[in-house]
């Protein structure tokens, strides 16, 4: 080994070290200049003092040198690009969203509960066949009783404490009247087959009642309509409102404008029948009446009750919407606090 | 109502558990709601209809029990020894109404020695809730409960005329004005003629059906008794009872009707009982004058074919006798046997259930004897669809989707509200009379409201005061007005409040104010189909100058709507309303078509007019429009702009203008050329110029 060879040698050890010392484009360019300088770089004065290497060293000195420049220049590249390449992420990092802060959700708003759960009725029922029809508020009294088989004074109108108005008519206590409404415009051409959905009220006004609630009330006409029909409607209906498991329970019951009549349990939602706190641990809740229209409704709004039959029944909306939405007091459904509104989803 | 399931065990052997026999009740139509043991005894609540006056004592009760589990009904036997003397001697009746009490029967017990009552008898009114009094009058509840007809007992000696050798005079008439009775509850009633009476030849004695007198009760001095059993027409019994506020266990029966053959077995029965427990000795014969209803008993045909094609069935003829005779129902069978059709004689104690009788009240009751439980499920047979929505429906449904997509929360408030509220309200029924109601349930909820805004705003002010930083509220519902001349008015109406700061800087905040809410308004009008102008208005319960009328483009003489700032400043920030009489709009009747865009590129301007405040936008825009060119597609307001740079009393108003033509491309030239004559115009009619300062409105 000659003394220039070890010389190169060691050069090169020490430009790999320091070359590995390389963190940024600053300690990067300063390398550069010591080893590739065109004036003083150390590669140009290895050249350089190729005339005092001696003859016949020459040749393997010149190869040595060149051999290192090339590795020199190769290093530095690399080095380059990878600090370019470090550069790159580091600036991309300063650009780069943070995609977990929030979003700036647009201003939507909200249908009340009822309104939801009475557009999900009215799309049962209208895929059903059903039309939907509505009517005033303030009613008289033929067609909030007088024409549902209340007679004038008799205690069945008891069962609904009225609120009357100062001229006589009277707030409806059901939207039954919407039901007569509809048989006297139709009575000439039945069948007929309406839901009724609407306000009603009642002078009643305590924890669990509030004076003004919502109802929605169903009647078919037709000939041959059976009570077997009225209770696949029901089974129809409350399949589709709360579950395909829900089943039903007639029971007997009163009512002066059916007969027939039958209050009817639904399986309870929460404990499919099972018994829970919700249902008393019954198993079953009361949501809905029904029956066979009377004949001497029918009758009363000109429709032959010997030609044609058919059902009614009736629910309280605001009771399925509390418990769709496992809302506690009927009335926190009318204190419109937007804070419960705007939770209402689907 | 409270049964003792021992007292029942007296008229029918029950072997089934109390929760079996509450079981069969309930799907009978009787709601057992509750069941209590209490001793050796189990209380059942039940829940009885209306209509089921016959099941409000132990043996109606009992009746259907023995017809539910296929038991034999006992009932209660009244064995009498009379002595010689004829009740007809001490006592006569004077009906002067039979149609308000179609039967009265009286009986006389002499001798009897009142005083407590034996412990059976006070257990047994105790154990439903009654209190025992003394034998005599117990003896009267302890048969009501039984059979269900009321009686009472007069202490005869008490009568006028009863001491005298002709018989004491009792008579069923009308009050007379001004006529008073001290009733038993120790209250003296002004009575009139819509009230019945029962009275002696002077004076009222009891109220028919309702409760007896206090000077004629039966008390420990009383020796002889004159027992009434009669019957009341439900009608009468019920005007009396509202009249009076007077609300009793007999008067129960009567309004909702009671057997008018019970009269007089149940009197004897009880007279026995009193023999039993108070002794003496009955009279010989009754009183009993009965002038029932010609179409009473009712009689029905039942085709037992019909009865199963409405219940969707198949019940047999021995189940249908079996029910209607356990029911007390008579059966005659038509033709052959097995009976297919019977003529059916409905039992006395039905005779109201059963009024203006109907065949299905015939199939009610074997379907709800047999259960409900198997009536197969099916759906009604009909073709084709029903009727088509009405227009006020989908057109509520529109408004209500548009508010939501605005951003909004829909509200449902009370349709009343307290006269104040309603008063102070701005209202586009104003001028018209609320109604009101004539038993509200407190002055907050005195009337109806004429305008959604009284009570929208209060729920607004309740998210206020619960620290919400913006409230958006919506809701769609009706109005009410006094329409004169006893006829009403209820419309279809949309209102809104809104008002705070919507969102965080970090959202883009904004504060919310009247040009929010009126966008909402002209983009309502886009879903109704129509567009609506906004003017300057004073409106009641807004603040002045910052209100406005809303009317239809082209119909200005009829207000609409109101749109405004509230000029109560409660709250924590100004609250901002809407409110449009949809009636008064009509109907979504405008074109849907759209207009295809442009395939040619659009060439935009904007430019700043700097104009005294007092110039208004209608006016800038009308001026745009009657200039307009068919190649000026859009226009609008970009900002408006006071302060630095602008001169005091004028304001800097930034319009864009957007040009483009179906048909061809156009030039920047033509664009500039037509716009600048517009801008000229603007410039000409409403630049701000001081030195005009002071000489008025720069309006056109």
């Amino acid at each position: 080994m000659t003394a220039s060879s070890t010389e190169l040698q060691r050069l090169a050890e020490k430009f790999e070290t320091a070359a590995s010392e390389v963190k940024d484009r600053m300690s990067w360019d300063a390398l550069r200049l010591e080893w590739t300088g065109r004036k003083q770089g150390l590669l140009k004065s290895l050249l350089g003092r190729m005339k005092d290497i001696l003859p016949e060293e020459r040749r393997d000195y010149g190869q040595g040198v060149n051999r290192l420049k090339v590795r020199v220049e190769e290093r530095l590249t690399e080095l380059s690009e990878a600090l370019a390449t470090a550069e790159r992420q580091a600036e991309q990092g300063q650009r780069a969203l943070d995609v977990t802060l929030p979003g700036r959700q647009p201003a939507v708003g909200s249908l009340h509960p009822i309104t939801r759960v009475n557009r999900e009725i009215e799309t049962i029922f209208t895929e059903l066949g059903y039309s939907v029809a509505d009517g005033p508020e303030i009613e008289d009294d033929f067609h909030n009783f007088e024409a549902l088989n209340f007679p004038p004074g008799h205690p069945a109108r008891e069962m609904q404490d009225t609120l009357f108005l100062e001229n006589g008519m009277l707030l409806r206590t059901h939207t039954s009247p919407v039901q007569i409404r509809t048989m006297l415009k139709r009575a000439e051409n039945p069948p007929i087959r309406v839901i009724c959905p609407g306000r009603v009220y009642r002078n009643d006004n305590d924890l669990r009642h509030s004076p003004m609630f919502h109802q929605v009330e169903g009647l078919a006409v037709a000939e041959g309509i059976t009570l077997g029909d009225l209770k696949g409607t029901l089974e129809a209906f409350v399949k589709r409102l709360f579950s395909a498991e829900t089943g039903i329970r007639l029971r007997p019951s009163f009512f002066p404008f059916t007969e027939p009549s039958a209050e009817v349990d639904v399986t309870c939602p929460f404990c499919t029948g099972g018994g829970c706190a919700v249902c008393s641990q019954t198993g079953w809740m009361e949501i809905l009446g029904s029956g066979m229209v009377d004949p001497r409704v029918l009758a009363g709004c000109g429709i032959d009750p010997d030609r044609y039959s058919g059902f009614a029944f009736g629910l309280g909306i605001d009771r399925v919407a509390m418990i769709k939405y496992g809302i506690p007091n009927i009335r926190m459904l009318f204190d419109n606090d937007e804070r419960m509104l705007r939770q209402v989803r689907g | 109502m409270i049964f003792s399931r021992n007292w029942i065990g007296d008229y029918v052997e029950l072997s089934e558990t109390a929760q079996q026999l509450a079981d069969r009740l309930t799907s009978a139509g009787l709601a057992v709601d509750g069941l209590e043991t209490v001793d050796d005894d189990v209380l059942f609540d039940v829940d009885i209809t209306t209509n089921r006056p016959d099941c409000m004592n132990h043996l109606g009760l009992a009746r259907e029990l023995a017809v539910l589990t296929g038991k034999a009904l006992k009932p209660p036997e009244a064995q009498l020894e009379p002595a010689s003397e004829l009740v007809s001697s001490v006592a006569e009746l004077v009906i002067e109404d039979p149609e308000l009490c179609p039967r009265y029967t009286a009986l006389v017990i002499r001798d009897v020695t009142v005083g407590p009552s034996p412990p059976w008898l006070a257990k047994r009114l105790e154990a439903i809730g009654s209190r025992s009094i003394n034998n005599v009058v117990d003896v009267t509840n302890y048969v009501l409960w039984e059979t269900g007809q009321p009686l009472h007992a007069f202490d005869l000696d008490r009568l006028a005329g009863s001491s005298t050798d002709s018989p004491a005079q009792v008579q069923v008439r009308r009050a007379t004005d001004g006529e008073t009775l001290k009733t038993l509850d120790g209250e003296t009633r002004k009575l009139d003629p819509s009230i019945l009476v029962i009275a002696d030849a002077e004076q009222a004695i009891a109220l028919g059906g309702i409760m007896g007198g206090f000077d004629s009760e039966v008390t420990t001095e009383t020796s002889n008794v004159l027992l009434e059993s009669a019957h009341f027409d439900p009608r009468i019994v019920q005007k009396g009872s509202k009249k009076l506020g007077l609300h009793t266990d007999a008067g129960h029966r009567f309004e909702r009707g009671a057997d008018p053959e019970a009269c007089l077995w149940a009197s004897r029965r009880a007279a026995a009982l009193i023999v039993q427990v108070a002794g003496g000795e009955v009279l010989a014969g009754e009183l009993d004058a009965k002038q029932l209803r010609s179409d009473w008993p009712h009689v029905l045909e039942l085709d037992l074919g019909k009865l199963n094609r409405f219940g969707g069935l198949e019940i047999d003829s021995s189940e249908v006798e079996s029910t209607f005779t356990g029911l007390g129902f008579e059966l005659e069978p038509q033709g052959e046997s097995p009976a297919t059709r019977w003529r059916v004689t409905v039992p006395s104690w039905r005779a109201y259930d059963f009024e203006d009788p109907r065949v299905a009240d015939l199939y009610e009751e074997v379907l709800r004897i047999h259960g409900f439980d198997d009536i197969p499920s099916t759906l009604p047979q009909i073709g084709g669809a029903d009727a088509p929505a009405r227009g006020e429906h989908l057109r509520a449904r529109k408004v209500r989707d548009h508010l939501v997509a605005c951003g909004f929360a829909e509200a449902i408030d009370f349709a009343f509200t307290d006269r104040a509220s309603d008063q102070a309200c701005p209202s586009l029924y104003g001028d018209l009379e609320p109604l009101a109601l004539q038993n509200p349930l407190s002055d907050r909820y005195a009337v109806m409201r004429r305008s959604l805004l009284s009570n929208l705003l209060a729920s607004a002010r309740y998210n206020q005061r619960r620290g919400a930083a913006v409230v958006r509220l919506f809701e769609v519902g009706h109005v009410f007005a006094d329409g004169g001349g006893g006829s009403k008015l209820e419309m279809d109406t949309v209102a809104w409040v809104a008002g705070g700061r919507l969102g965080t800087p970090w959202e883009r905040e904004h504060e919310v104010d009247f040009y929010d809410l009126k966008g909402v308004v002209d983009s309502l009008a886009l879903v109704l189909g129509v567009t609506f102008v906004s003017r300057p208005a004073a409106v009641p319960g807004l603040m002045e100058g910052a209100a406005a009328e809303i009317s239809i483009e082209g119909a200005d003489d009829q207000v609409v709507g109101v749109l405004g700032q509230v000029a109560d400043e409660d709250g924590p920030y100004p609250l901002f309303v809407v409110e449009i009489a949809l009636d008064r709009v009509g109907l979504p009747t405008g074109s849907l078509a759209i207009q295809a865009p442009s395939k040619y590129p659009a060439i935009a301007v904007d430019m700043t007019l700097t104009h005294a405040v007092s110039v208004v936008w209608s006016d800038i825009e009308r001026t745009i429009r009657d200039q307009g060119a068919s190649e000026l597609k859009e226009y609008g307001l970009k900002d408006r702009y006071r302060g630095k740079g602008v001169p005091e009393g004028a304001v800097n108003t930034t319009l864009s203008f957007l040009y483009n033509s179906d048909h061809r491309s156009l030039s920047q030239e033509e664009v500039n050329n037509y716009h600048d004559g517009l801008a000229r115009k603007l410039e000409e009619r409403f630049g701000y110029h001081p030195e005009a300062r002071g000489s008025g409105p720069q309006t056109v």
